[in-house]
């Protein structure tokens, strides 16, 4: 279908340009509220106690003296709650999900997963309470690296899954001989790749507030990207129909693909509320946001591919090993789509992957921005500049010489449409100059001389939709109210990202009325249309679709009734900006109001209408020219310019795609050079959980960024060609900082984050 | 034990009773229920909480409620100069895209505004420097720095 669809053109009103969002007025007068600013009397606090082992069996728990403390009012353990195996992120219809974890167990799997709860009537009181459970462990040896998991007889995190530790069976691809590939290669280059534990660090920590009404019905508060997942699983672990559960979640302070798991705390705050009969609050503090959040799959890769002298492509060998922490949560979706999106962005026709994802003693891995990919594709684009300077090429050269392009089957394993990787580098490679770049006189300058200053290029591609490993599905509720404005309900998460103003801008263009008259309702799993979650760059693409769905229905109603009151056939009336009238003749016209509202024996309107979409998937691009200098005094890596040129598709609100860009950016620096979550490899503990210990970039480090959005190749796939942006940026700066780093040192690095400590090394080992 | 603070937030006398551990923080956010100053760590690391005491930023998790006492505390809920009317900061902000997900937001805007009021025109360096303790996740900073360049020229020539 996206083949065929042709995109529809028009002159836009509202697409396209950069209106005042919905959320911003309340974000910056403090009015916004997120979970943990909800008040409910009577409130309880909950608090978890986390085990300080790494493996180990819960020989007893006595908890009688928090029982009998003061202000608590209730104790959880694995004793008294429901036993019920279940997903940690249950997308629905994803069938890669592994059932591995119970509320609470008798075992341990991980350095600070909770083995109790309890609830009272003050955060200090619950805190005080947690140190007076005694629990008795039977310490288990514990794996704490993947290849340590791995090895026959290590010993065993679950029961479940397929065994030795792994999460899922091993994901295998193969396309054309790899074999015959490589034995056509006039060489090979082969190496391993390495990613750390970087964290997604949203601001607002994970928090939640259950209460329970004389019905039995669960409202649930929680600072959630998927509620309706939330009050799945909520329902089918406590038992309950899904009438009897409502999520609510208003705005949300960042989530970043991480908060779409059902976590621990959310159940277990449930279960105190239920217990007490009270509401309960559960908010992590910053130290569980690490422990008991999730963060970016550690991984291991080794990556051979053969090339001919022409720089041709003809066979990729590689193999992936994803650190999944203690549960599957996410594990297996990413280690599917990191495995075979590495099918994709350099064309390769011979291609044999194989992904693996295990299980270790560490606090969960699960989906964070860029999912899988950020890892595999940094191991390809490095590669790529290698081969290019092994044949005394332009990487750029190289890499426009080998992107994919329209036609080519992408690891959805539908054709690419358009060349939106070659133009966004062939921008990139005009916008800097790259060939001057390239040929510029390299001394140092005389007043720094210890600086050695690089260029680099990272490429990367993702699709907007996380099929086909999810049949996904976009919904959306449009209805006109008796004044003629609309309002858009939609089940769409508001992470932070502008979502929100974006379908509301579609509904408006759609529809034909002023943007300011669109207003949306989100966040009540009771009132808005079924969503399956804010993830994979999908919302704009998979919501907004839907949304545009609803619109031209609810459009195509309002012109039936305007043309009856006209008196003339709805082909012959227009309308715009919240008017309808007749085309030839434009001072017959009414607003939507009077369309909606009773005449002449006509009853007043009731025009709602949904929308329902359920699409592939569509692929943006991204090339990020960086610029950096490194301190060979210090080590101090400084990234100073980037230039990051996007396809995107329409975009429909410009300056949130930028944000998009630019924060990913941001986060992206982070993770190739200072970030990483430190898990002691003896004892599984949590080593820098914390804000001042994992090292994030902040206002001073933020290098120049001179974003480039083109609209290079619209999908049809998404409504006037739009596609995701949200996890490009995140993929593409990496491996862009990491060449840009052998550019300027000679230099080589195949792991992320390249600290000032490997720097050094690598320098003096080079010098000897 | 409590004990009753008096105090001036965002102009208005106001006298809380609080326990002598709790932070101005979380008295502010739940005692008084002025919920736009933000907690994301509650020791001292992002900023997420910059209220202004007697005019200068404070990390208000890491202040006792009563080491606030006889002080005028500004917040967020203080910055605009009117019901209709907003500070050309928070204007700015709306404009420039450079509030996403908004948890950093009221700090940021509270830093912000200490930072223009002691230096009119602050160059980019100042700004960078101005917000270091401040972390925002979301926007890599850049639509921050936009928008408060912009909010510091309207306010220049508003005063000219
Ligand atoms: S909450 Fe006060 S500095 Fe983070
Ligand atoms: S806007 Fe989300 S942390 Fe700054």
């Amino acid at each position: 279908m996206n083949m065929t669809t042709p995109i529809e053109k028009r002159d836009f009103k509202i697409v396209g340009k950069s209106v005042r969002r919905d959320d911003v007025l309340e974000k910056v007068t403090g009015e916004a509220q997120y979970t943990g600013d909800v008040k409910l009397t009577g409130t309880l606090h909950g608090k978890i106690k986390r085990a300080a082992i790494a493996h180990a069996r819960i020989k007893s728990i006595d908890v009688s003296r928090a029982l009998a403390y003061p202000g608590v009012k209730a104790v959880l353990t694995h004793e008294n709650v429901p036993r019920v195996l279940h997903y940690g992120s249950p997308h629905p219809r994803s069938a890669s999900c592994t059932k591995d974890q119970y509320i609470l167990d008798d075992k341990v799997r991980f350095w600070g997963e909770g083995v109790a709860a309890v609830a009272a009537i003050s955060e200090e009181i619950a805190d005080e309470a947690l140190d007076l459970i005694e629990v008795e462990y039977e310490p288990l040896p514990a794996v704490i690296e993947p290849e340590d998991a791995a090895q026959p007889g290590a010993p065993l995190i679950h029961d479940v899954g397929p065994g030795g530790n792994l999460v899922l069976d091993p994901v295998r691809v193969n396309r054309g001989d790899v074999e015959a590939g490589f034995a056509l290669a006039d060489f090979v280059l082969e190496g391993t790749f390495s990613g750390g534990r970087p964290h997604p660090a949203y601001m607002e920590p994970n928090v939640c507030i259950a209460d329970w009404d004389g019905s039995n019905k669960l409202t649930f508060w929680t600072s959630t990207q998927s509620s309706f997942m939330v009050r799945g699983i909520l329902a089918e672990v406590l038992g309950l129909p899904l009438t009897k559960v409502r999520v609510l979640v208003d705005h949300m302070g960042g989530g970043f693909g991480a908060k779409q798991d059902c976590f621990q705390h959310e159940f277990l705050c449930a279960l105190l509320a239920k217990e007490t009969r009270r509401p309960v609050k559960m908010e992590f503090t910053r130290h569980e946001t690490f422990v008991a959040g999730r963060s970016r799959h550690p991984c291991k890769i080794w990556l051979k591919q053969g090339f001919k002298n022409d720089g041709t492509l003809v066979a990729r060998d590689m193999k992936l090993v994803y650190d999944s922490g203690a549960y599957g949560s996410h594990g297996p979706g990413v280690t599917i789509v990191g495995t075979t999106a590495a099918t994709s962005l350099y064309r390769c026709e011979n291609v044999r992957l194989e992904g693996r994802c295990v299980y270790t003693n560490t606090p969960i891995n699960g989906a964070f921005r860029g999912y899988g990919v950020v890892q595999s594709y940094y191991a390809l684009d490095i590669q790529m500049d290698e081969a290019a300077e092994r044949l005394g090429m332009d990487p750029a050269e190289l890499k426009l010489k080998n992107v994919v392009r329209a036609g080519d089957i992408a690891p959805s394993g539908h054709p690419i449409l358009g060349h939106g990787l070659e133009i966004c580098i062939q921008h990139g490679v005009e916008k800097i100059g790259w060939k001057a770049l390239r040929e510029r006189d390299r001394t140092p300058d005389p007043k720094h001389p210890h600086i050695r200053k690089g260029w680099g290029i990272g490429c990367e591609m993702h699709g907007s939709s996380a099929y086909p490993g999810i049949k996904e599905q976009g919904n959306a509720t449009v209805k006109v109210n008796e004044d003629g404005t609309v309002t858009l309900l939609t089940g769409a998460a508001g992470l932070g990202t502008g979502a929100h103003t974006a379908l509301a801008q579609i509904v408006a263009e759609e529809l034909g009325v002023r943007f300011e008259d669109v207003g949306t309702v989100h966040g009540d799993t009771d009132v808005v249309p079924w969503d399956i979650g804010a993830f994979a760059s999908h919302t704009t693409y998979l919501v907004g679709t839907a949304a545009k769905m609803a619109a031209g229905k609810v459009r195509a109603a309002v012109l039936e009734r305007a043309a009856m009151k006209l008196q003339v056939s709805p082909g012959e009336i227009d309308l715009s900006e919240g008017k309808v009238f007749v085309v030839a003749e434009t001072d017959r016209c009414m607003t939507v109001a009077e369309a909606m509202g009773p005449s002449r024996g006509i009853p007043a309107a009731n025009i709602v209408a949904n929308g329902t979409y359920e699409p592939t998937k569509s692929y943006s691009f991204a090339a990020h020219f960086t610029e950096v200098d490194v301190d060979t005094e210090t080590g101090i890596v400084e990234v100073k310019r980037v230039v990051p040129v996007h396809d995107i598709g329409r975009v429909i609100h410009p300056i949130a795609a930028q944000g998009q860009i630019e924060g990913g950016i941001q986060q992206g620096i982070g993770h190739t050079l200072t970030e990483d979550y430190v898990i002691d490899k003896k004892t599984g503990r949590s080593l820098n959980a914390g804000l001042v210990d994992y090292k994030m970039p902040l206002s001073m480090d933020m290098p120049d960024i001179e974003t480039v959005i083109l609209e290079a190749a619209p999908d049809p796939g998404g409504p006037w060609g739009a596609k995701g942006v949200g996890e490009d940026p995140i993929i593409a700066i990496g491996p862009s900082i990491a060449n840009a780093i052998y550019d300027a040192i000679g230099v080589r690095f195949h792991h992320y984050p390249i600290t000032p400590e490997d720097i050094l090394k690598a320098l003096r080992e080079k010098d000897a | 034990m409590k004990r009753i603070v008096e105090l001036t937030i965002n102009g208005e006398p106001r006298d809380m009773a609080v326990e002598t551990c709790r932070s101005l923080l979380d008295a502010l956010r739940d005692d008084v229920g002025l919920t736009g100053t933000k907690k994301g760590c509650d020791v001292g690391d992002c900023g997420a909480c910059t209220v202004l005491v007697d005019g200068e930023p404070v990390n208000a998790c890491l202040m006792l409620a009563v080491e606030a006492e006889g002080r005028s505390v500004e917040t967020i809920e203080g910055l605009q100069p009117g019901v209709d009317t907003l500070h050309p900061l928070q204007d700015a902000f709306m404009r420039h895209g450079a509030s996403q997900c908004g948890f950093c937001t009221p700090g940021i805007l509270m830093m912000a505004k200490k930072l223009l009021d002691d230096n009119p025109r602050p160059t980019d360096e100042d700004i960078r420097f101005g917000l270091s303790g401040n972390i925002c996740r979301c926007t890599g900073y850049t639509k921050i720095f936009d928008a408060i360049k912009s909010a510091a020229r309207e306010m220049e020539a508003a005063r000219s």
